[in-house]
């Protein structure tokens, strides 16, 4: 009775809607957008794109949008823009692992009502039950499910069974099975010793475990020891623990076999892809990787003599022994993958839901890997199917889509068995965070800058600081952002009072008054702009940089906070910024002064063909800084077969005394000669400033110096460079801010991903544009914003100091 | 351990004496060949006593000074083995801060011998400051060095000596010789000798600079085999060989799908009439599949692969009509003749695609092929940008003329005090109004729209502002006292007195303005996310993350992008130098 009065009320209020809609379905019968990003939509997701057509055509009211470049999953400072700027997308596709991150910022829309109200009448409704635990969890966060799991990667060995025979020999001399894999870390190590082969050079020829080449990361490691980076109550991070620093231990002893790692490093980025892959041509007897790459091992390799198991784990484990006596699991494996989400703010949640809904049925997933499949085989290839969250689809993906060739299926089956031992990252805010510590971490212990514990320990610190900034929010008073509004704008009315009482107090004519009157007038843009885009701004920073503000919750008064944590807890970080920049221009400015005065020199003699010399050195500095950078990045590739430069560096330096080429772009010495050599390109510019400057010395100082028996030296060092002066200072103090604010370059390098080799690209600005639009981190970036300011303001003031005692200035600067 | 004042004469120390030694003996050895061969070729006006003397002392020198350096101990030195006779070289492998010390020294020494040489006692005085000063700065760099140890090392190796490089180095020997001989003779004469040098130094340098280019736009014309995978550099672009072939188990169509041009073939037939087309041409809609009526269609030729294989152990030249799903090819046999017709099926490693030496064009049509759906391949990129451009220059010619004339024409309470805080700004770093930036342009409502990357410029920059005023402040008073006494407002007199006069300033700063917006990557960075509303330089660093794998493509559209820009340059390039030289900054 009760239920029935309540549906009919919901009858009665949906009644007027409907007759809306239908109304508004009669004026005008458009189609409702969802806008889908990180979907791709190319060669290999030609499944995806059927089953977006397949589902509009079961939803005609809705067309699917999809970006895939520069949105989604791969760029998470564009979607936390889109969400903070109020223009998210509908879907997105996310990395599961930072689902919960995100969630907890209030940056994506919970799901379970939506589950809750579908699950009993649609049986395709996505609940728990028809997923793997792990997957799951990991895309739940405070116990509310943000976003419906994807595609399911886990890791697992895969060994090269002919380098294995061909090397049976030296295996059985040291005492190892060459007809079964390793199964422990220890033996790992032992058959990676004997598989492992060295040129005369000392370079590596065949690596025969690389502990992070293909995809396990510390993860796989930590958890085979059962350590977790998190504890159980998600409020401190535990990156260091004695099993953590362990596995961390194994990893660096993997890499000292192998030479050290950055002669791996170096091994792995000579390295070629697809047919040429070092799995596939034998040049890595065994590495730990996801079930994605089955496709192209299937593609590149058919001759391939390959084998899968679970990956070694450590002795103990194995052994059920010492701490591992009590432990169930044998092996374990790690999990991770994509996941469907709808972000807050979202304006088609329906939709959204409805297209999410059709991707994780087994209807849409037929559709799409039959399409898929019959893709593959029409461009002659064979589909390889993923390992998914869902358990039937993994099913499915046995019985009617696995490959015939037994290697590839026995690959896949293998990881379909791992799935129910799989770990997840530890759901949390940090999720982002821990990672790229985590990657930090590896790098700089393996590279032994610092020792397991201490990189651990610095990462553990860096991520704790963030956990108790979230748990800890409560105790800083929330302000209110009306109030500085209100008393900015009211300081910015006293001050056009003040100054309006200046003007009236003047004692001048009314002719002088009518042009004060359309001097304002004229000044108005200016005006206007100094306030709203230079001097509000710039109090507002100084505002925020004494709160806690994420756009998305409320700011909070957390006082000199920001700044503390700046000069003291990441003073490291700080320094290491200022020191690249001050690097860069330190060196960079001089050098490009020099080049491009050299060059003017040169020119300001030779007359004939000025046009097409001018030309030709000036054009390199008009290109566009990102495709500079983009150029420049596949000049210097370090590989001597496509890189520019390394290319000749080998046929010619190395040819004639030996000495390799560098890594450029990818080791931490040569990244920012790297970019200076970039911006020494573009030194034409200056030339061009230099001639003028050259051609503007009055030629009667030379004469008299001539006449005076100065010879061309002297005239150079008395006359040349002293007229110049202005000239050079003027360059220097804008090349100087402008070289504090590196930030184009640092980014199309890095991709927006991390700051280089032991971030050796990490600049000032570069910091601030992460914490602040990747994060949102509005107060800190803020205060760093003031860090910036005070410095680029003292090296101002100290230039305009030094400049009495060397700028030649004849009377006016 | 040896006792030199109880301190031990390191190994290191040693090898660089030795390498300077090494150094030193091969610029003697130079110096002896010159005096031998200007004696031997006599010219005018030259001692020949002082020449006998050159080449005997620094004959000498040479001799002890290079065996001087061949005793350092090979132990330490990394040497690169090369078996023969080597042209030898000597290098010390150190870090920045050894040299440093090494020229601080050098510096201390030069000091030194100017002191004693020093004519009057000011001059002696101010160099023997010097020497004190180079000393501390030589330790202190040492010092530097010596913390980190084992980091100094000697580089013995050599050019190994065929006779082509024995050939060569005594070619480039006297030629070099004859050079600087016949050089030092026009200098003195005519000056030639300095143009020659320059105008080699620009040569050469000008090419360097434009390797760069050159390698970018021979790249954009490669396969991406010959790019990604290849296993050598070179500068030839290949293409493989493409034939017409009219399948008669798979017919070829072409129709019209989402406003496009596109070739398929038939996979099904559909119960109301229609046929399902698989498209395989443009490849960036390979694998995408749609209806048409048969009517709609016309069958047109396939184009595939010349190869060249073997059949029966004999060579053959023919087409590769299929690719299977194994990855062998199903190659029809067009020569020799007598097997003309003949198909069989191949290895994919034992066919090879003909190629020809020539220009792959495609990778323009693709690359702009492969850009999302709605931007029209490219065309709303350059829509976009061609906005910012426009706007952003009329927004700050407008805007600064009108603030620059009121800055130096007008008198008005508050001038200076305005005018410095204007300057002030300059200097601002961009960063400190970044955040609350876009928070103001998110309060009205304009993220993900062009607005927050040209409104800013109606706002008057400082430094165009700056600009103007200086060029204003050149125009003659007169010509404006002159408008005003004929009735002119002021608005009337800056638009019909003032801007013809400063026309080249304002073109230098529309064509600044409008390279800043080509160039803009930091505002659509952060305010854009919508492909339709990308501009172009966001959209290259975009195609770089995402097809990176296809470099061919990826210096395609790079070529693209930089393309307009050095057009404009060529169009405009009085008013680039113009305008640098105004600007007093570089391009950039």
């Amino acid at each position: 009775m009760h239920s029935m009065a309540r549906r009919c009320c919901r009858w009665l209020l949906l009644l007027p809607l409907l007759l809306g809609s239908m109304s508004v379905g009669w004026t005008a019968p458009e189609r409702q957008n969802i806008v889908v990003w990180g979907v791709g939509l190319g060669p290999d997701t030609k499944g995806d794109e059927a089953r977006i057509r397949a589902f509009e055509k079961k939803f005609p009211q809705y067309r699917v949008k999809v970006l895939s470049m520069g949105a989604g999953a791969m760029d998470p400072q564009k979607l936390m823009t889109a969400i903070v700027g109020r223009v998210p997308p509908d879907v997105i596709y996310q990395d599961r692992f930072t689902v919960s991150d995100w969630a907890s910022r209030g940056a994506f829309r919970a799901l379970d009502d939506l589950i809750a109200r579908d699950a009993p009448t649609d049986p395709s409704t996505p609940t728990p039950d028809k997923y793997y635990p792990a997957p799951w969890n990991e895309a739940s966060y405070g116990g509310k499910v943000y976003a419906i799991p994807d595609g399911s990667d886990d890791r697992v060995l895969y060994y090269n069974t002919k380098v294995f025979a061909e090397n049976a020999d030296k295996l059985r001399a040291a005492g190892l099975d060459p007809d079964r894999p390793p199964r422990t870390w220890s033996e790992v190590l032992a058959y990676s010793k004997v598989l492992t082969k060295f040129r005369k050079d000392g370079t590596l020829e065949r690596a025969g475990f690389i502990p992070n080449y293909g995809n396990s990361w510390l993860y796989l490691y930590a958890f085979q020891n059962n350590s977790s980076f998190l504890t159980p109550d998600g409020r401190t991070c535990t990156l260091y623990s004695e099993p953590a620093e362990e596995a961390l231990k194994f990893m660096i002893a993997g890499y000292d076999i192998l030479g050290g790692y950055a002669e791996a490093q170096k091994f792995q980025s000579a390295q070629r892809g697809n047919a040429d892959d070092p799995f596939i041509i034998g040049n890595v007897a065994m590495k730990i990787d996801g079930d994605w790459i089955i496709s192209s091992l299937a593609r590149y390799g058919p001759n391939l003599e390959f084998k899968t198991v679970p990956a070694p784990v450590p002795d103990d484990r194995y052994y059920k022994r010492g701490r591992f006596k009590d432990e169930k699991d044998q092996f374990i494996t790690w999990i991770g993958g994509f996941s469907y989400a709808i972000p807050a703010g979202a304006r088609n949640v329906e939709g959204a839901w409805e297209f999410m809904k059709y991707v994780a049925s087994e209807d849409g997933y037929r559709i799409a890997m039959a399409a898929q499949r019959s893709w593959e085989a029409r461009r002659g290839r064979i589909l390889v199917p993923k390992i998914m969250a869902r358990k039937s689809f993994n099913e499915m993906n046995l019985n009617d889509f696995a490959p015939k060739d037994p290697r590839f299926a026995d690959a896949l089956r293998t990881h379909v068995s791992m799935m129910p031992f799989a770990r997840i990252r530890p759901a949390t805010p940090v999720a982002q965070m821990l990672w790229d510590q985590h990657v930090r971490a590896i790098e700089f212990a393996c590279l032994k800058n610092l020792s397991p514990k201490d990189a651990l320990k610095q990462g553990q610190d860096v991520v704790n600081r963030e956990l108790d900034e979230i748990y800890s929010a409560d105790k800083y008073p929330v302000v209110d952002l009306k109030v500085p509004a209100i008393i900015g704008t009211m300081g910015a009315v006293i001050g056009i009072v003040l100054f309006v009482a200046g003007y009236k107090r003047q004692r001048i004519g009314l002719l002088g008054r009518t042009e004060a009157r359309w001097a304002y007038l004229f000044l108005t843009p200016w005006l206007v702009g100094f306030f709203v885009f230079t001097l509000g701004p710039m109090l507002a920073s100084l505002f925020f940089s004494f709160t806690q503000y994420n756009v998305l919750s409320d700011a909070r008064w957390v006082g000199v906070k920001n700044y503390q944590e700046l000069f003291h807890d990441e003073q490291g970080l700080l320094k290491k910024a200022f020191l690249n920049v001050l690097y860069l221009g330190g060196i960079g400015i001089p050098l490009g002064l020099i080049t491009g005065l050299a060059i003017a020199l040169l020119l300001n003699q030779a007359v004939r063909g000025m046009r097409y010399y001018r030309t030709a050195f000036y054009l390199p500095s008009i290109v566009p800084t990102v495709a500079t950078a983009v150029l420049w990045i596949f000049i210097l590739n370090a590989d001597p077969n496509r890189g520019l430069i390394n290319g000749i560096w080998h046929s010619t330096i190395q040819a004639w005394f030996g000495t390799p080429p560098p890594g450029w772009l990818s080791v931490e010495q040569w990244a920012k000669p790297s970019i200076l050599l970039m911006g020494l390109w573009g030194a034409g510019g200056g030339m061009i400033l230099w001639l003028a400057g050259l051609k503007s010395i009055p030629t009667t100082l030379y004469e008299a110096a001539n006449i005076d028996g100065a010879n061309p030296r002297q005239a150079f060092w008395n006359i040349t460079l002293p007229q110049l002066t202005p000239l050079i200072f003027f360059n220097t103090v804008m090349g100087l801010i402008g070289s504090l604010q590196t930030f184009e370059v640092a980014y199309v390098i890095t991709g927006g991903n991390g700051a280089g080799p032991s971030d050796s690209l990490l600049t000032p600005v570069y910091h601030l544009f992460r914490n602040g639009f990747a994060y949102f981190k509005m107060g800190y970036a803020s205060a760093l914003a003031w860090v910036i300011f005070f410095i680029a303001l003292a090296l101002t003031a100290t230039q305009l100091l030094l400049a009495k005692k060397w700028v030649h200035t004849e009377g006016k600067l | 351990m040896g006792a030199y004042g109880g301190q031990a004469l390191t190994p290191e120390l040693l090898y660089i004496l030795g390498t300077l030694a090494t150094w030193v003996g091969w610029v003697l050895t130079f110096k002896a060949a010159s005096a031998t061969f200007r004696y031997l070729f006599k010219s005018p006006g030259v001692n020949l006593s002082d020449l006998q003397r050159g080449m005997v002392l620094n004959g000498l020198g040479a001799g002890a000074l290079l065996l001087l350096g061949a005793l350092i101990p090979k132990e330490l030195g990394r040497t690169v083995d090369a078996a023969g006779a080597r042209f030898p070289l000597v290098w010390v492998l150190m870090p920045w801060s050894g040299w440093a010390a090494v020229a601080c020294a050098g510096f201390a020494i030069l000091r030194a011998f100017q002191t004693f040489t020093a004519i009057t006692s000011e001059e002696q005085r101010k160099k023997l400051i010097g020497v004190p000063i180079w000393l501390v700065l030589c330790a202190y760099f040492w010092w530097l060095t010596a913390q980190q140890p084992g980091t100094v090392s000697v580089f013995r190796g050599g050019i190994p000596m065929s006779l082509n490089v024995a050939l060569g180095i005594v070619a480039l020997a006297i030629a070099t010789l004859a050079a600087m001989a016949w050089i030092s003779r026009k200098t003195t004469s005519r000056g030639y000798g300095k143009t020659v040098a320059s105008h080699a130094a620009l040569l050469i340098g000008s090419l360097i600079f434009g390797v760069p280019f050159a390698w970018l736009v021979v790249t954009s014309f490669k396969e991406d085999k010959d790019i990604a995978n290849a296993t050598a550099l070179h500068w030839t672009p290949y293409i493989t060989v493409m034939d017409k072939y009219e399948d008669p188990d798979e017919p070829n169509f072409q129709g019209k799908f989402q406003n496009s041009v596109v070739e398929g073939s038939i996979i099904a037939k559909l119960p109301d009439g229609r046929v399902r087309i698989d498209i395989n041409k443009p490849m960036a809609m390979r694998g995408t599949t749609f209806e048409a009526f048969p009517i709609e269609l016309k069958q047109v030729p396939k184009e595939v692969p010349e190869v060249t294989g073997t059949y029966n152990s004999k060579p053959v030249k023919g087409i590769a009509i299929k690719e299977m799903e194994d990855g062998s090819r199903k190659v029809l046999i067009q020569s020799p003749p007598d097997l003309k017709g003949t198909v069989y099926t191949a290895l994919a490693k034992d066919v090879e695609n003909v190629r020809k030496v020539g220009l792959r064009w495609q990778n323009f049509t693709d690359a702009l092929d492969y850009l999302p759906p709605d931007t029209q391949k490219g065309l709303v990129y350059l829509k976009n940008t061609m906005i910012l451009v426009v706007m952003s220059v009329i927004g700050t010619v407008v805007s600064c003329t009108l603030v620059a004339y009121a800055f130096s024409r007008m008198q008005f309470y508050g001038q200076n005090f305005l005018f410095l805080v204007l300057l002030s700004t300059m200097m601002l770093p961009g960063a400190v109004t970044m955040l609350p930036g876009f928070l103001v342009f998110r309060t009205l409502g304009w993220i993900d729209t062009l607005y927050p990357l040209w409104v800013p410029s109606f706002f008057a920059g400082a430094f165009n502002v700056f600009l103007l005023r200086q060029f204003f402040g050149s125009i003659p008073m007169e010509l404006e006292d002159a408008a005003k006494i004929d009735g002119c407002t002021y608005l009337g007199t800056l638009w019909s007195v003032m801007v013809p006069q400063i026309k080249p300033a304002l073109a230098a700063i529309s064509i600044f303005t409008a390279m800043g917006a080509w160039n803009n990557f930091f505002g659509p960075l952060i305010f854009i996310s919508s492909p339709d509303k990308m501009p172009v330089a966001y959209a290259v660093q975009l195609y770089n993350s995402s097809r990176g794998g296809e470099p061919g493509l990826l210096m395609a559209f790079t070529t693209m992008s930089i393309i307009p820009v050095v057009l404009l340059f060529f169009l405009a390039q009085r008013y680039f130098i113009e305008g640098v030289t105004l600007s007093g900054l570089g391009g950039r």
